[in-house]
């Protein structure tokens, strides 16, 4: 039986620090979603920073945004 | 497992199966206080690390394993990790969102840990046996690539050993 990889080192620490920095990118994500729709930024603006589609952003921040209290504009839910 | 099943529901499973209610809530704290979206088996670890009244905290005693040295192997795993990206992990200020979830639920590396306890585990073949804490540290040990092995191999537990003493618990 060959021996199991070393969980340190090599393709371990790159596979490791690639679902770290995913991680990271989600948790920079909601926060600066939220960040800018507390300062009044509309789904598509939000949608266009990030590269996506604005039912991507609704889909993916809407609850945690409401959970927030955020006072999202009306054209928001459009 | 059902994708969302979460540490509160799974509560009373987890006393059936021998593993204190304290450490089944202890998962979320763990997780809540790495900032985690999830419970992943890293925090179920530590958990079982400060449950006093069980065997599986007596087992990672003796090899030398506490919470603050898991913590802290832990600590420099995510370091070692992001500096092979050249990076360092982000002020908490910086990533605080409004927290989604409560309970959490469990995510992957949980829910394998979950899957191998339970393979070949007592319980499998006579269910009047519960499943202990010790299959449930056997189950987490058991992962060979992830954080949990990571920070081990960083802390200089051997692993391997650790699971096999975990799976022969009588």
């Amino acid at each position: 039986m060959p021996t199991a990889p070393s969980p340190l080192d090599g393709p371990a620490d790159g596979l490791a620090a690639a679902s770290a920095l995913r991680a990271i990118a989600d948790e920079l994500e909601d926060a600066e979603v939220e960040r800018a729709m507390r300062a009044g930024w509309s789904w598509s603006q939000v949608a266009e920073a990030l590269g996506v589609t604005r039912q991507a952003v609704h889909k993916k921040h809407l609850r945690r945004l409401l959970l927030a209290q955020i006072a999202l504009r009306r054209r928001n839910y459009e | 497992m059902n994708r969302l099943v979460t540490a509160q529901r799974l509560a009373p499973v987890l006393i059936a199966w021998g593993i204190p209610a304290s450490a089944s809530h202890q998962f979320e704290i763990e997780a809540k206080q790495d900032g985690a979206k999830v419970i992943e088996a890293e925090h179920m670890l530590l958990a079982l690390t400060t449950s006093s009244d069980g065997d599986a905290a007596k087992l990672m005693h003796e090899a030398g394993l506490d919470h603050e040295r898991m913590a802290s192997a832990l600590k420099e795993e995510r370091r070692r990790t992001l500096a092979f990206a050249g990076m360092k992990a982000p002020e908490k200020k910086l990533v605080a969102a409004t927290e989604l979830e409560s309970p959490l639920s469990f995510g992957t590396s949980a829910k394998a840990a979950f899957k191998r306890a339970l393979i070949g585990a007592r319980h499998e073949r006579h269910r009047a046996h519960p499943l202990r804490s010790t299959d449930l540290l056997g189950g987490i040990l058991e992962a060979e690539m992830g954080t949990v092995p990571r920070a081990l191999a960083i802390a200089g537990i051997d692993r391997v050993a650790l699971a096999i003493r975990a799976r022969g618990f009588k």
